[in-house]
């Protein structure tokens, strides 16, 4: 025991480098296809090439024979294996039966049809080619609103309108806001189908340990409790007996929120062969058969009165389903439901949704899942409005807010918005971007007929998903952080983190809780066999709700610390500082790892005290928080040819209290990168047999980073009351304020031509028409 | 897929329609078709094996003929499939005496539908349309060969 | 993505691989083309003859007053190379303008040139500098133009048993301007319509224009319409506009996912303007 030498260097807030990337940028992380095993198989799925079809027969035999091949399963080998599941409940949903390889029909290109089972991936990939399927073709329908209507070809036959589910929600008097209004803008707008296209394909390696009744389970997921239970749900096995492992995850965006049929099939082959067997998505599956995200057609209505102020709200929303319900399919659009009126105030809305089944890849979560959709509507409508009223963008905004005095605020889709200052990042950007200036320019560039565009969106949005009761799975998180004997900090958290950098950011909060350094901790996750249940990563929750866990754990265990410390120190008086307990009357302390080590030996416990320091959280969030910002984008259009090229990209952000400010900057470029692509280049193309057309990377335009532009990223900070940290989540924020500035600027730069909107991916066709159809 | 064209061929329609219904001729004119093989009136079994540059492929299909009106217009239907995808095109060919001196030709114009599915159709877009023109000009240049 | 088994050589010397592609073997160059469709399953090559370590055809050198480019001289090579830079900037712009660094470190010019992709960049350089490609087989060599090499869509005029082993291309002199100029596919990076132009002047007026178009139609192509529009003019706006309207004038045009055939035809005519006042200006 010493005088005090207090440490107080501190990390949250800091621009501190993510300790996950040295083992990520040198190559030496190891991911599901990194995974080797003694006597490990491979498999291969043979996958329909037709998007509807009847099978009338699978031979099998010539696969069989072929070198290497173990063995062959089919739909019918898998009967006794449970449904993929949907994870969501809601009146009148119509499930169909989703086997894990198809029996007597496939409902999309890239529908699972068989496994070959081989020594080796080429003789697995040679033998697939052997197997012969017998199809009928039947006719397919890919376009919802081409399934909505009267003669289209029945998806599932047993529901003929090809009608998945339906959703309406009131909020206010709705027929009163339009009987009121003085104008009422209407507009269609599409969301298209997008590929989520994580780095890392999924994989998945099961190996089956019969002499333990062990099933080990690694995916590639955001999800690894989840799917445990769920998996061993669809095996029959009790879940103890199964260990699912989420190696490095090499990004996800929603794709990997799932529960795939490849995971319970590669479970299923396991205890079939005995042995470890791994599958790999190639990328031509990974776009056919992991699922898309968006897929809206909206129909918007909008009253207001002359003066700018919205009244009222209605959507109709068609969700393309595809061909299944994945684990929350049906969940999505009802998120951009709650999303609707953004942070505008107005009481009254009406959304009525129609989720269709297509005989395309289901769609499900993609980064931001239904709030981009949502923002991008809402966003444009007020510019469709500024445009009908002559009144510009950034006023119309500024009228409509909720104001800061209301929160929190009420919204008609029944959301409480934690806390809120709107207009402080429009306001913020505006002057970063030189908004007066800009629009003097742009008269002077209209009268040389010269395009130019500034546009502004204003965002909100749903992070931190969420409390239990508004979430298909729990809504919580949890967190264990203990302290080895010799004083060095692990923490285990439910959350799993595949890029967020986590590994970081609840160091951070642990070192500056405990006073000890970066280093002493470690940050373990996706492990089911080592970290207690937990939910995973989604929805910008890590930090909120994963991360007060690990926050509200160290408080647990700081007043074990101080225990034991008082103890050592025989004091009443002590405080926790720089990894010291001190004695607040002598200034006497000792360490951590002094404390650490009493506490194991345990010759002596403070009363009441249990051995050992260990502390456990699992955190169920009152709310949701509710981040905002605004994004605006200058563009200049070439009048030749309809290229767009972005000027300048502002980006005013608001996540609450910043962690890293470093990690915090990636989140966002990353987020605007998605929504470029969504803005200007992405989309999954089907044409009308259900083909993809647009699978692979020579024909689906990922952005690239050569055309990224500069991204200005800015912040206000509002700190969200809903956790003792302040934070309020931005994983998704990029992705949901980029696309509607974007193309709010290109139809403002197109706005003399009397343009009104254009729907995304804006591609430079689509704007040399529109100049073409105007000169 | 819209597909639609029209070439011309140095005989009389008579002629024309006839070759372009005669299997034989079909096979030989037909890019990389290894055989014809009649299974029914108006109806062949094809085998072909589709070499363009690096790429190449094995397809089996059928072909068949309808709503023949000789000598002015059918419809040729085309189907195969293969490891690397499926085919299927379907088109009316309509014949017409073309006033061309010194010798009479026919012209033969085109208008149908093409599907492609599988491999070929999700990775092949950017070059469906540029060599699927190019197959239907060899298989017209073939014929044109063939008619004298 | 798992190619079929085949077999791999990578001779050391040129007669080698001759006597082996002459017995039904392949050539593999840069593999960015190859590889990718072999992996697709839509190749499957039984035998595959690597030309990347035979010396003998990677050099760009100047003899007798052309420059030799060898056929496996990388995009990146011919980007870098100080010698084209000097002597006919126009390549080393097309090449820098090919796809990504990856893509450009390992395709080789052979390999573009073999594969006869409608949309590759250089067939447009090539049309414009008139080069010329030498083919050798085991037993025969030949000297092709741009306009009978390049056949069709994928199809050149090479046989099997036969490799393209050299490019050659003129010296331009200081009175030469060249510009190459592509609207980029974003997804790919192939052209959806490129232009090369080369133009001299000589006493003000337009003495001799060449212009290299890809991307539009099957093959790229020299339109040779445009060319005698401009020549003998001054090289005015109003020159550029009528000459560069004619250069898709009675082009079959592609459509696809990325540009339907009027967006394309529009698009060569707006390039070609572009390129060609580019050329001009660059003119010493
Ligand atoms: C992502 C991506 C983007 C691309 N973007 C562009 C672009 O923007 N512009 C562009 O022009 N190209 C682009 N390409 C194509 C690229 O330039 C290729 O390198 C080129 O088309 C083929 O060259 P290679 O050396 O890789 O040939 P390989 O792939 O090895 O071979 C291609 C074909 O040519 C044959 N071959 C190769 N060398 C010879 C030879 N010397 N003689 C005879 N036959 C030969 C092979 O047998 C094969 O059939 C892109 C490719 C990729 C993968």
């Amino acid at each position: 025991m010493a005088t005090t030498t207090v440490k107080t260097e501190t990390f949250v807030g800091k621009r501190i480098r993510r300790r996950e990337d040295p083992r990520l940028i040198t190559g030496t992380a190891t991911y599901v296809e990194d995974i080797q095993m003694p006597g490990m198989h491979y498999a291969m799925i043979l996958r329909s090439p037709h998007a509807a079809a009847r099978i009338r027969s699978i031979n099998t035999k010539p696969a069989e024979a072929a070198p290497g091949v173990v063995c062959v399963f089919t739909g019918k080998d898998t009967k006794g294996v449970g449904v993929v599941p949907c994870g969501v409940a809601m009146p009148d949903l119509r499930v169909p039966q989703h086997t894990i390889l198809a029996t007597d029909r496939v409902y999309f290109v890239g529908h699972p049809v068989a496994v070959v089972v081989a020594r080796d991936r080429y003789l697995a990939r040679d033998a697939a080619d052997l197997i012969e399927v017998d199809y009928e073709v039947l006719p397919a329908v890919a376009d919802p609103e081409k399934a909505l209507a009267k003669g289209a070809p029945a998806v599932h036959p047993q529901w003929p309108d090809n009608i998945a589910f339906t959703y309406h929600q009131d909020g206010g008097n709705i027929d009163k806001a339009f009987a009121e209004a003085d104008v009422v803008v209407k507009q269609r707008i599409v969301s298209q189908r997008l590929v989520p296209m994580a780095m890392e394909t999924r994989g998945v390696v099961a190996e089956w340990r019969g002499a333990d009744r062990q099933l080990n389970l690694y995916t590639s997921t955001q999800i690894p409790h989840l799917v445990r239970t769920l998996v061993a749900g669809m095996l029959g096995l009790e879940e103890n007996r199964m260990r699912v492992i989420a190696p490095e995850v090499g990004g996800g965006f929603g794709s990997k929120l799932n529960v795939y049929a490849e995971e319970a099939l590669m479970g299923f082959v396991s205890t079939r062969i005995q042995k470890p067997v791994k599958w790999i998505e190639s990328r031509r599956e990974n776009f056919t058969c992991t699922i898309h995200g968006r897929g809206h057609v909206d129909y918007y209505e909008v009253a207001a009165k002359r003066d700018g102020t919205i009244l009222g709200i209605k959507l109709k929303l068609i969700q393309d389903v595809g061909a299944y319900h994945q684990l929350l399919t049906p969940l999505i659009p009802q998120l951009s439901v709650l999303m609707m009126p953004g942070i505008y105030n107005t009481q009254n809305i009406r959304a009525d949704i129609v989720g269709v089944f297509t005989n395309c890849v289901p769609t499900d979560a993609y980064r931001g899942a239904g709030r981009p959709e949502a923002t991008h509507g809402i966003e444009r409508m007020v510019d469709v409005l500024a445009a009908e009223l002559k009144m510009d963008p950034a006023e119309i905004r500024f009228k409509n807010f909720v104001t800061k005095d209301k929160f929190p605020y009420a919204t008609a889709t029944g959301l409480m918005y934690d806390s809120g200052d709107y207009a402080a990042p429009l306001r913020k950007a505006l002057d970063l971007v030189g908004y007066v200036k800009l629009r003097l320019e742009q008269a002077d560039l209209r009268k040389q007929r010269k395009y130019m565009g500034i546009g502004i969106s204003t965002y909100g949005e749903i992070c931190a998903i969420g409390p239990s009761p508004a979430t298909p799975a729990g809504g919580w998180e949890s967190a264990t952080v203990k302290i080895d004997p010799t004083g060095k900090v692990t923490i285990l958290t439910g959350t799993c983190p595949h890029g967020q950098g986590e590994e970081t950011t609840f160091a951070q909060i642990a070192a500056d809780e405990l006073g000890v350094g970066l280093d002493d901790i470690l940050v373990i996750r996706g492990d089911t066999a080592v970290v207690q249940y937990g939910i995973g990563t989604f929805g910008s929750r890590a930090t909120a709700v994963g991360g007060t866990a690990v926050y509200y754990a160290l408080q647990d265990l700081k007043a074990k610390i101080k225990k034991f410390g008082a103890m050592l120190l025989e004091s009443d008086d002590v405080t926790l500082i720089g990894g010291q307990v001190v004695d607040n009357k002598t200034g006497k302390s000792t360490t951590l790892q002094e404390i650490a080590r009493a506490s194991y030996r345990a010759l002596k416990l403070p009363p009441n005290t249990e051995p050992g320091l260990i502390a456990t959280r699992f955190w169920e969030p009152p709310n949701f928080t509710f981040p905002f910002g605004a994004h605006i984008v200058v563009t200049d259009i070439d009048g030749e040819t309809g290229q767009i090229k972005i000027r300048r990209y502002v980006a005013v952000d608001d996540c609450g209290n910043i962690l890293n400010p470093l990690i915090v900057d990636g989140q966002v470029h990353g987020g605007v990168a998605q929504g470029l692509g969504q803005a200007l280049w992405e989309q999954a193309v089907y044409d009308d047999d259900g083909q993809l057309t647009t699978g692979e990377l020579m024909d689906y335009a990922l952005p690239r980073a050569h055309l990224m532009p500069w991204i200005e990223s800015h912040h206000t900070c509002t700190p969200s009351p809903v956790n003792p940290l302040g934070v309020k989540g931005v994983g998704e924020a990029g992705t949901i304020g980029c696309s509607p500035a974007v193309v709010n600027s290109v139809v403002d730069a197109l706005a003399p031509l009397g343009v009104r909107h254009i729907d995304m991916p804006l591609t430079p066709e689509k704007i040399w028409k529109v100049l073409a159809a105007k000169h | 897929m819209k597909i639609s064209g029209s070439y011309t061929l140095p005989v009389a329609p008579e002629r024309a329609y006839q070759i372009l219904q005669d299997p034989a001729v079909l096979a030989q004119a037909m890019p990389g078709c290894e055989g014809l093989e009649q299974i029914g009136p108006n109806e062949y079994r094809m085998k072909m094996n589709v070499i363009l540059a690096a790429l190449s492929g094995k397809f089996e299909g059928k072909v068949r003929i309808a709503d023949a009106v000789p000598p002015t217009s059918f419809r040729l239907i085309v189907e195969g499939s293969g490891r690397i995808g499926f085919l299927k095109g379907d088109g009316l060919l309509k014949l017409s005496l073309a006033n061309t001196n010194p010798s009479v030709s026919t012209v033969v114009s085109y208008e149908g539908d093409a599907h492609v599915g599988g491999t070929l159709a999700a990775v092949g877009q950017r070059l469906i349309d540029g060599t699927s023109k190019m197959m239907l000009k060899k298989f017209f240049d073939k014929l044109v060969s063939l008619a004298h | 993505m798992f190619a079929q088994k085949f077999e791999y050589t990578a001779p050391k010397t040129l007669d080698e691989a001759l006597h082996l592609l002459a017995n039904g073997a392949k050539p593999l160059a840069g593999g960015m083309s190859l590889i990718p469709m072999m992996k697709l399953r839509l190749a499957a090559p039984e035998h595959l003859v690597d030309l990347r370590a035979l010396k003998d055809l990677n050099y760009i050198r100047e003899a007798g007053g052309q420059l030799h480019i060898g056929a496996t001289a990388s995009h990146y090579d011919i980007e870098s190379s100080a010698l084209l830079r000097q002597k006919c900037p126009l390549l080393t712009e097309t090449a820098a303008a090919i796809g990504d660094v990856q893509v450009r470190n390992l395709g080789t010019i052979g390999g573009s040139v073999a594969h006869a992709d409608p949309a590759a960049d250089y067939p447009a350089a090539l049309q414009a500098l008139e080069a010329k490609f030498v083919l050798r087989s085991e037993k025969s060599e030949r000297t092709l133009s741009a306009a009978d090499l390049f056949v069709d869509a994928l199809t050149t005029a090479l046989q099997p048993g036969e490799i393209l082993s050299e490019v050659i291309v003129p010296i331009d002199d200081t009175r030469t301007g060249t510009s190459y100029l592509k609207m980029a596919q974003p997804a790919s990076g192939f052209a959806i319509v490129g232009v090369a132009a080369r133009v001299r002047q000589n006493a003000g007026k337009i003495s001799f224009v060449r212009i290299g178009v890809t991307g539009l139609s099957n093959r790229a192509y020299r339109a040779t319409a445009a060319e005698k529009a401009l020549e003998g003019k001054t090289g005015s706006a109003a020159d550029i506009q009528s000459a560069a309207a004619l250069v898709a004038r009675g082009v079959d045009a592609n459509s696809d996912l990325h540009a339907s055939a009027d967006y394309r035809k529009h698009l060569a005519v707006v390039h070609a303007a572009r390129a060609l006042k580019t050329a001009l200006s660059r003119i010493a």
